[in-house]
């Protein structure tokens, strides 16, 4: 009876599909219904080396997840100035908060395959689950907190406090 | 273009045009399935939200409205049918409603009186009995209505089976949103997709928005219409107040549609001409209650067309399809503009035109 059980029990229990997305920083606390609920709204995309994702002034729409590949992102098309990005890595999330056009264009430096998702649904969907929405904004503040640690401090002291 | 990537995009534009072929006679079907899975979406994503599955979320909204078509049916239906039967017999007692009797009733017979004396002033004018004679052949094409009905039961069940299709259409079209939206998306290519992205939330904006206001309209105009109806003394008054309802789907010339049935219905009862301004006065009442509280409340605003483009359109429609397009042209042309207006804008934000 008891075998019986187990069999029934792996036959109902699916393996979370969704789980790769926990990778990413701010993805980290979602339950699995979370998971999938944010997965119905994700775009697979593939980029070849040397392609655009996005270039300055273009409206922003989408949030781009990095699965695999590098990307170079310039603020100033014309300065040397560039920030490089790779997987497990995002963009346009903090621009979403401020902007409604792009700042900055994006060059895929390899080929990349990102998930995409577009900023209305993603605000759509934190809205109406609040508690994901506490999460992932949670998520989004630990982000912030560590990047401008790591621009407010110098290397030395850094390994200083470590 | 590679040799190879042009016999594809060929041979794809061939299968293409062979699906269209072969599906077009389901398209109408299928665009109606769009239409109530638009409107339903919202509740399926609300069970959605609270863990139900999307399948059992899908069934759950349709056992509910089946419930809800079930206790309407118990409750009004049979006085609806009553109704409805009431007016096919008036209908088609020809012997009754001849031109003759119907410019003999009370508020008519000024009128038909005028005419005659006008007949008498100018020789040869004869307008009289040319009024008699269309009133006469309107009501005996009215008359062989039930007759046609019998006559093409068969296409009447065709037709009905089609339409039991719908909700099963639209069951997948819930069921699987996301991966035909996804589906839809792979086709675009890395240049389009954000814009693919807005166009695609745009068209669930306009569309869901303004068909679910349009439904929550019909039925609140329809309601209360019936009830207006009621109240005033007009004969059948809850058919009435449904095609009042379902006409207010156009813009600025519905409700007129409402009065004159009501009017009509008035007048072959014998009533007077109090009673019509009673209707008139009662419809205008439910105007003024959908207008300032129903559809801004709904919708948030209204549809910014000119009364003129409106006219243009409605006439446009009816000459192109019947009464059907005179109901779908309004709406139609509204979201192709809306629509048109987002794809221009954009294309020059991307940088495309």
């Amino acid at each position: 009876m008891k075998l019986y059980l187990q069999w029934i029990k792996t036959l109902l229990h699916k393996p979370n599909k969704y789980i790769a997305l926990r990778r990413y920083s701010i993805f980290k606390e979602l339950s699995s219904f979370e998971l999938y609920l944010l997965n119905n709204f994700m775009h697979h995309r593939s980029f070849k080396s040397g392609e655009l994702l996005f270039d300055k002034g273009y409206p922003l729409e989408v949030i781009y997840f990095i699965e695999k590949g590098e990307i170079e992102v310039h603020r100033n098309v014309h300065s040397q100035s560039s920030m490089k990005l790779g997987k497990n890595q995002f963009i346009g999330l903090i621009d979403m908060f401020y902007e409604s056009t792009r700042n900055s264009q994006a060059v895929a430096q390899t080929d990349v395959v990102a998930v995409a998702i577009s900023c209305s649904d993603f605000m759509h969907l934190l809205k109406s689950n609040p508690r994901m929405g506490t999460k992932v904004l949670t998520g989004v503040c630990k982000s912030f907190s560590s990047t401008i640690f790591h621009l407010s401090n110098p290397i030395e002291e850094r390994d200083e406090a470590k | 273009m590679k040799l190879s990537r042009l016999v594809f995009y060929l041979f794809f534009t061939v299968v293409l045009i062979l699906a269209v072929f072969f599906y077009r006679w389901i398209f109408s079907n299928l665009i109606l399935a769009i239409v109530l899975s638009y409107i339903l979406d919202p509740f399926v994503s609300w069970f959605e939200q609270r863990h139900f599955p999307r399948w059992l979320s899908v069934v759950s909204v349709y056992l509910l409205i089946a419930g809800v078509i079930a206790w309407f049916t118990s409750q009004f239906i049979p006085d609806l049918v009553a109704q409805g039967n009431n007016l096919f017999d008036l209908i088609k007692n020809g012997d009754k409603l001849t031109g003759l009797y119907i410019v003999n009733m009370p508020f008519l017979r000024g009128i038909y009186d005028f005419l005659l004396n006008l007949d008498k002033q100018i020789p040869g004018l004869n307008i009289a009995p040319q009024v008699v004679e269309i009133l006469d052949s309107t009501n005996s094409y009215l008359a062989s209505i039930p007759k046609l009905l019998t006559d093409n039961y068969k296409s009447i069940l065709s037709t009905i089976s089609l339409i039991a299709t719908i909700p099963l259409l639209s069951f997948f079209l819930l069921k699987d949103k996301y991966k035909l939206r996804k589906a839809a998306m792979e086709f675009s290519t890395n240049r389009y997709f954000e814009l693919c992205i807005i166009l695609l939330r745009k068209i669930d904006d306009t569309v869901g928005t303004y068909l679910r206001a349009m439904l929550f309209e019909v039925i609140a105009v329809g309601f209360m219409a019936s009830i207006a109806f009621s109240i005033v003394g007009v004969s059948y008054p809850i058919l009435i107040g449904a095609t009042a309802g379902v006409a207010n789907v156009i813009p600025y010339f519905g409700p007129i549609v409402g009065v004159a049935m009501a009017a009509t219905s008035i007048l072959l009862a014998g009533g007077s001409l109090t009673t019509i301004i009673y209707a008139a006065i009662a419809m205008y009442i439910v105007q003024v209650i959908d207008n300032n509280i129903v559809y801004p409340l709904v919708v948030g605003g209204t549809i910014s067309m000119h009364p003129l483009l409106v006219l243009l359109t409605v006439l446009a429609g009816g000459w192109y399809g019947g009464i059907l397009w005179m109901l779908i042209a309004v709406p139609l042309v509204y979201i192709s503009y809306s629509l048109i207006r987002v794809l221009y804008t954009n294309l020059k934000d991307f940088k495309i035109i």
